[in-house]
């Protein structure tokens, strides 16, 4: 029996038991797929829906109660990042509630506007406003300043520059003199943004396409400040409504689950040696080399599979695009479950029972999906040079740089960099193949 | 070629078929079989016995290729053999092992075709290969059904029919009826003695004297890694200076009464 009709005897055997048990296969494949749900909802929905930012939980208390206050709260119920509670329509909670909120970590932030808000501000004055925030949620309280900045300009419909500006300077040590005179360098500027805001021609540019108070937009006059031509690059074939952490959900889910999947197959060749049906096959007439070879082959078409189930799902519950380039998935999904099956048959050959199999890869594919950015884009961690390093020598960093290559910035499988991340998948399918093949010659073929 | 042909061929062929000499293997400092020396004859049943530890399974799995890096030399019908690199040697081979090799979610009738696809039997021969595995085991009635549905001695009876699949000369039988009941054992023992009337040759290893003595035609005693003693039961006997014992004393006289341990 020559070696690959001995090969797709064996592959051929062990997808008839893998198909057979039913309850096995099924938790095998559904697994994967109720991850990527749960990981592609939590991306989709908790990072802002289709904006990509993430929300921020901020319980407002409105002691004021006047009409200003109101226009805070609705300014801070405007801004993207946050996610204002009680509800508009829903019951007001008292600033004890929401202290407790904060304080049972049910709540990021809460905002209390004190009584005289209203008038503070219409007198130019520093309004009564209390953040109440947990000091180590540092990430939120910057969103969350933000968040004050554009409400606070809104509220005052835009006449608030005097008084932000002079008691900025205050807190950072000037004197009152100082704070005078800033606030009334500002009111002079102020004053001509009014004039403009109400109409007056004498300050409209003559080229100008748009009246000058239509959509004009106080409340968001400081992120555009910094005078920038925005470029955008996105790719034109990228659907709308993906966003950067679900793409990056559905392809870490996959290459992580992949390796758990495939893990499990490779431990029927430490399955196959317990039952003893090993050392038959062994004194049989097939070359030894077909009994690694089948099992890689039926690894790698069971990796197929389930690759194929996620992504035909993460297509149509997402909609992720992951068929719009047909050629480019199918060299990536190959190259993928060749890596994850190399991977596992060297850890099953060096492995002495299923059961330390699964204990070491268990521990090498979390941290590998963690360092690898399978959880969250890697990228966005401020990481030391040595560490950057072991970053990139995971092979889970070169899957999700293939699939994120194409799901994301819909590159093909002849981009360069493609071609790197598929290049160094197969370098280590050679490498592991030729160790396993050498290990299992040694402790299972008596050399 | 038919039968006849096949038994003038065997005929013809040296008496003794399987011929171990001075075989020695070590697991790292530790020596399992130290020197051994052996020789089956065509068309018998040998049985092989020792106390745990003696050597026996090592010995069998060297003869069997799973084990390579021995020292010594085995020759099969007069010629080198060395089967651990040789996969056409292999194919002379059957291998009954003592654990129940057999897939439970594969019926009778899988794993039988499995087998003997792998151990070389051609295409068009496989269906019959099948079906003389099934009648050999007692398992016509429940073919289709899955493995994992079987009493223990059905399996058993299976593990010996797919051992035999491919018509190996030599079959190597390593405690073939461990945990069956009387029933699915003399079925076996049945099964052994229409084997070794189509010619087969058995090399057979077991702890029960009972069995080795009504089915074996020659027994080797292996202790300490050697081969001390080999014959009919009744020159055992003599030579253990005890004729009239049967072979558990003469075993007991060979190896001697301390209790074995070792794997």
């Amino acid at each position: 029996m020559n070696l690959f009709a001995a090969a797709a005897t064996i592959a051929q055997k062990d997808l008839r038991l893998f198909f057979r048990d039913r309850t096995g296969m099924l938790l095998g494949l559904l697994l994967p797929i109720a991850l990527v749900t749960v990981f592609g909802m939590v991306m989709k929905f908790a990072f802002g829906g289709g904006s990509g930012m993430p929300k921020v939980v901020v319980y407002v208390v409105d002691e004021d109660g006047s009409d200003a206050s109101a226009k805070f709260v609705a300014g801070l119920r405007a801004v993207d990042m946050l996610s204002v509670q009680p509800r508009a329509g829903e019951p007001a909670i008292a600033a004890a509630a929401a202290r407790q909120l904060v304080h049972d970590g049910e709540a990021h932030h809460a905002i209390l506007v004190g009584k005289g808000y209203g008038d503070a501000l219409a007198d130019g004055k520093e309004p009564p406003l209390t953040v109440v925030r947990d000091p180590g949620r540092a990430m939120e309280a910057r969103l969350v300043g933000i968040g004050l900045m554009q409400a606070t300009m809104a509220a005052a419909e835009g006449r608030s520059m005097p008084w932000l500006m002079g008691s900025v300077m205050r807190r950072q040590g000037m004197s009152e003199a100082g704070v005078a005179r800033v606030r009334t360098s500002m009111q002079m500027v102020q004053d001509v943004i009014d004039r403009f805001v109400a109409g007056d021609g004498e300050l409209k540019a003559a080229d100008a396409a748009k009246p000058a108070t239509a959509g004009f937009d106080m409340a968001s006059l400081f992120e555009d400040m910094v005078p920038v031509v925005h470029e955008d690059v996105q790719p034109p074939a990228r659907p709308k409504n993906l966003n950067h952490q679900l793409a990056q959900s559905v392809a870490g889910m996959a290459v992580m689950m992949l390796m758990f999947g495939l893990m499990a197959c490779s431990v029927t060749l430490l399955q196959e040696r317990d039952q003893g049906t090993l050392r038959r096959l062994l004194v049989s007439g097939a070359p030894r080399q077909a009994l690694l070879l089948g099992k890689f082959v039926f690894c790698l078409l069971v990796g197929l599979l389930q690759l194929a189930i996620m992504f035909a799902y993460g297509e149509l519950v997402f909609g992720i695009g992951v068929f719009r380039d047909p050629i480019t998935l199918v060299v990536l999904a190959v190259t993928w479950a060749a890596a994850a099956t190399a991977f596992g048959m060297l850890v099953a050959v060096w492995a002495d029972t299923p059961k330390q199999a699964e204990g070491v890869s268990t521990l090498l594919i979390l941290v590998m999906a963690a360092l690898g950015g399978c959880w969250f884009p890697i990228q966005i961690a401020d990481l030391p040079w040595w560490a950057d390093v072991v970053t990139h020598a995971t092979l889970t960093h070169w899957a999700m740089a293939g699939f994120q290559g194409m799901f994301w910035h819909q590159k093909a499988c002849t981009d360069p960099v493609l071609l790197r991340a598929i290049a160094v998948q197969w370098g280590f399918v050679l490498v592991a193949t030729w160790l396993a093949w050498r290990i299992w010659r040694r402790r299972f073929t008596g050399g | 070629m038919g039968v006849r042909g096949l038994a003038t061929v065997r005929a013809m062929a040296p008496a003794t078929l399987l011929e171990v000499e001075d075989l020695t293997y070590s697991y790292g400092d530790r020596h399992a079989v130290r020197g051994a020396n052996l020789q089956c004859h065509r068309g018998e049943i040998l049985g092989l016995l020792g106390p745990n530890g003696a050597g026996k399974t090592t010995l069998l799995s060297c003869v069997a290729g799973l084990l390579g890096g021995f020292r010594g030399t085995m020759q099969f019908a007069g010629a080198p053999f060395r089967p651990a690199h040789d996969a056409a040697a292999r194919l002379q081979l059957g291998l009954v092992p003592q654990e129940l090799a057999l897939y439970d979610d594969l019926s009778a009738r899988e794993n039988l075709a499995f087998f003997a696809r792998m151990q070389g039997v051609p295409a068009e021969r496989r269906p019959a290969a099948v079906r003389r595995g099934l009648e050999l085991a007692g398992l016509v009635d429940r073919a289709d059904d899955r493995v994992r549905t079987f009493s223990g001695g059905m399996k058993r009876r299976l593990n010996l029919a797919i051992g035999d699949l491919h018509g190996p000369e030599l079959l190597l039988l390593d405690e073939p009826t461990v945990g069956v009941d009387p029933q699915s054992r003399n079925h076996l023992f049945e099964s052994l003695q229409a084997l070794r009337a189509a010619g087969r040759t058995l090399v057979y290893t077991s702890h029960y004297m009972e069995e080795v003595q009504r089915l074996c035609d020659r027994v080797a005693v292996m202790h300490d890694g050697r081969v001390v003693a080999v014959g009919t039961t009744a020159e055992l006997a003599a030579r253990a200076g005890t004729p009239e014992a049967n072979l558990e004393q003469v075993f007991l006289t060979l190896t001697g009464r301390s209790l074995r341990d070792d794997a």
